[in-house]
């Protein structure tokens, strides 16, 4: 009996798709598919594989170190023939003021937009999901997405991790069937009302709205009362701050981003500057790297034919 | 054991200039006040992107190796380097990811886009939420007094040389203040075409 | 938590809570329910015009108390079960307040340790032609009942309940029961508050009622200013 070879496997199993076609661009090109086999790449969603070491490390009685939330205050107001939402600009960690003038109008569609406070990247990974969950719900169905369906989509994903993802959001926006306000919390309850005011800064924006709001207001006296509640934010709560950032959509107009509507923080330029002479600092080693590569092609050129 | 984030000690930071930015890290590993390394560069770079990672050191060998390999898929793949914008965004899906686990780290990201030209710099918390700064950003131990040093010493549109000298006596000052981070420090000075590594003189106490 | 003694106060750090005192009460032609409208998170007044009383089917509705995140979660899934099993045009008859309290007891018990809710599902049988009442408290246990109570203000109206309620009650002494009813509720709780919202069901259909605090439930009687004819 004549022995068998035995096969050797490479563990790496590389799978030739579509080969180039003679007249490719890139003739070179090989497209090849590593990707499906690591474990990095193809993993979708959350990965819990830290956490039962930082919950280890946590039992040793050790603090956490802080994300960043952003302290805030956000509001949103309904005016006749749209809906308004406004937010400041101030991201803290701690009592550290993390980012001067941070985004915390995010869009979910393009007529529906969303104001977010509590922990900051929980707000922002959140709402590019739903977002995107929107837009492929939108080509599938092949209509606009409705504000209804972005409020679903978050309050069932938000009660599924049961307040772990600390998302507090006010959304708005327009669709055919009209404006419309909504907040969220972070366990996944909606609230629905012509105002909403969310965030530390909540209570401060909150007395605006419940002295200054009234029925059927125009666009304008909404800006304006939006815009002024968020200032009462900024001016007495101390996790919000630096400037009012606003978002109007109006039944049958596309949305509108009034980025910095209001600054009333700016930092007055240094009447002096620090800056120092060449060779203040004392240097031991300086090493150069050229980040262009030198290539260099012959061109052929044409024989000259005489005429 | 105190704060993971602050077991090894490390500070970094990242100032825009004109038409360059500047990164800028310390050299120590530490053991709680125990001095282990004086050679532990925190700045890793991905073509002409630039990485400053602080920290728990393990989590910042572990990230730079994880951040090598999907930046070699991504250039297989795209047949270019990353560029600072999308690696970026690159570093912010995979921190969260780990939401709920997460590394103790602060990274920043620094590079000149290599199509626009345009200069660019941003830092993250632990679990990967992007703060776009249009002037500088901190991260580490000496946290604190860099956001000082920075907010007195940057002005807008510094040249190459002139960065230089503001990120290294920010960030020297910064660091005597702090008794985990120093035990010397590198700064790159990056522009479109050429990259500038300097080791500084620092104290060794 | 270990069965024996559950914690029943409970609620999530920074939850929004239903604090809340709501009823349903059946009468001659079929069945009301009623709530107030205030929504808190610890000391703060998150809503202050809540509607807690939600539709999830025709003529069945629903008193939410406790958790607002839970009990919406759970009326969600009634709400959709209903709509697109139970009682889709598959089946013979549409959905009965039976089933669809049924269905609220089946959630409420087999997730008793993730969940904070106290319901009364309500509606009018349309094969019946009555008005019926099911109290579904936090535990997932289910009650007939001719009336039901349920939410932290109730525990001030159990007497006046009791002593006040009769069967077979007309349309206007039935919504004036719950007005009286709740009007305490609301005075004596600190977390409950805001108007009185109610819903009457019946054969004719479906209305909506609302109560403002400073013109009709709280006006001392010697203030009540006389109802015009």
């Amino acid at each position: 009996m004549v022995a068998q070879p035995v096969q050797k496997v490479f563990p790496l199993t590389l799978k030739i798709t579509n080969l180039p076609s003679s007249n490719s661009s890139r003739p070179w090109r090989i497209p090849v598919r590593i990707d499906c086999y690591l474990s990095h790449i193809k993993m979708a969603g959350l990965s819990f594989d830290n956490f039962q070491r930082n919950q280890y490390i946590a039992s040793k009685g050790v603090a956490m170190p802080k994300a960043t939330s952003t302290g805030t205050t956000i509001v949103g107001c309904k005016f006749n023939g749209g809906v308004v939402i406004a937010a400041d600009t101030r991201a803290t960690a701690g009592p550290i003021v993390a980012d001067k003038n941070c985004e915390k109008l995010h869009k979910l569609s393009p007529k529906i937009w969303c104001a977010g406070a509590g922990t900051a990247a929980d707000t922002e990974m959140v709402t590019q999901l739903i977002g995107s969950n929107l837009e492929l719900h939108s080509l599938y169905t092949n209509r606009e997405p409705r504000v209804i369906a972005s409020l679903t989509l978050l309050k069932q994903h938000l009660f599924k991790y049961q307040g772990h993802i600390g998302a507090y959001l006010i959304v708005a926006g327009v669709d055919p069937t009209g404006a419309h306000l909504f907040s969220i919390h972070a366990h996944g309850s909606t609230d629905v009302g012509p105002y909403q005011t969310l965030g530390s800064g909540s209570l401060a924006a909150m007395s605006v709205m419940e002295t200054q709001w009234k029925e059927n207001m125009t666009k304008e006296e909404c800006i304006k009362l939006c815009a002024d509640a968020i200032e009462a934010g900024i001016w007495n709560d101390l996790g919000s701050g630096s400037n009012v950032d606003v978002c109007v959509m109006e039944v049958g107009k596309d949305a509108q981003l009034l980025r910095n509507y209001i600054t009333p923080n700016i930092r007055e330029q240094k009447a002096k500057s620090y800056k120092f002479k060449k060779g203040t600092t004392a240097i031991l080693r300086e090493s150069i790297y050229n980040l262009v590569d030198v290539e260099e092609t012959e061109i052929p050129v044409p024989m000259e034919v005489d005429a | 054991m105190s704060d993971p984030s602050s077991i090894n000690g490390g500070a970094a930071v990242a100032m825009v200039g004109k038409d360059c930015v500047a990164i800028a890290c310390d050299l120590r590993l530490g053991n709680q006040s125990l001095g282990v390394a004086n050679n532990f560069e925190k700045i890793f770079n991905y073509d002409h992107t630039f990485l400053a990672l602080t920290g728990l050191a393990s989590d910042v060998t572990t990230l730079s190796e994880v951040f090598r390999l999907k930046t070699n898929l991504y250039k297989m793949r795209e047949e270019r380097s990353i560029e600072p914008e999308t690696f970026a965004n690159l570093v912010s899906s995979t921190l969260y990811q780990k939401r709920f686990g997460p590394y103790f780290i602060g990274p920043l990201v620094a590079g000149i886009n290599s199509l626009t030209g345009k200069p660019f710099v941003c830092g993250f918390d632990l679990i990967g939420c992007i703060d776009y700064a249009k002037d500088f950003v901190v991260s580490g131990t000496a946290t604190d007094q860099l956001y000082g040093m920075c907010e007195s010493l940057y002005e807008p549109g510094l040249g190459p040389d002139d960065l230089f000298e503001t990120i290294s006596q920010a960030f020297l000052s910064a660091v005597d203040r702090d008794a985990l981070s120093g035990w010397g420090a590198v700064v790159y000075v990056i522009t479109k075409d050429k990259v500038t590594k300097r080791l500084l003189k620092t104290r060794q106490d | 938590m270990n069965g024996v003694s559950v914690d029943i106060n409970h609620l999530k750090k920074g939850e929004v809570n239903l604090g809340t005192s709501i009823m349903a009460v059946t009468f001659k032609d079929g069945v009301i329910l009623g709530a107030d409208s205030r929504t808190t998170t610890g000391a703060y007044i998150a809503n202050r015009v809540t509607d807690k009383l939600t539709q999830v089917y025709d003529k069945i509705w629903c008193c939410r108390s406790g958790s607002a995140a839970d009990t919406q979660a759970i009326t969600d899934i009634v709400r959709s079960y209903l709509t697109y099993q139970v009682g889709s045009d598959n089946f013979e008859r549409p959905a009965s307040v039976n089933v669809a309290a049924s269905i609220f007891q089946e959630l409420c018990y087999n997730n008793k340790d993730n969940l904070t809710a106290g319901i009364i599902c309500a509606g009018y049988d349309e094969e019946k032609q009555q008005g019926e009442v099911y109290s579904i408290p936090i535990g997932g246990s289910i009650h007939k009942q001719d009336f039901a109570i349920a939410g932290s203000g109730s525990g001030f109206i159990y007497g006046y309940c009791n002593e006040n309620f009769r069967k077979n009650m007309t349309r206007d002494e039935t919504v004036n029961f719950i007005r009286k009813s709740l009007g305490q509720a609301i005075k004596w709780d600190g977390s409950s508050g805001g108007v009185i919202r109610m819903i009457v069901l019946t054969k004719a259909g479906i209305e909506r009622l609302i109560f403002y605090p400073e013109e009709t439930y709280l006006v001392p009687k010697e203030f009540e200013i006389p109802q015009a004819a």
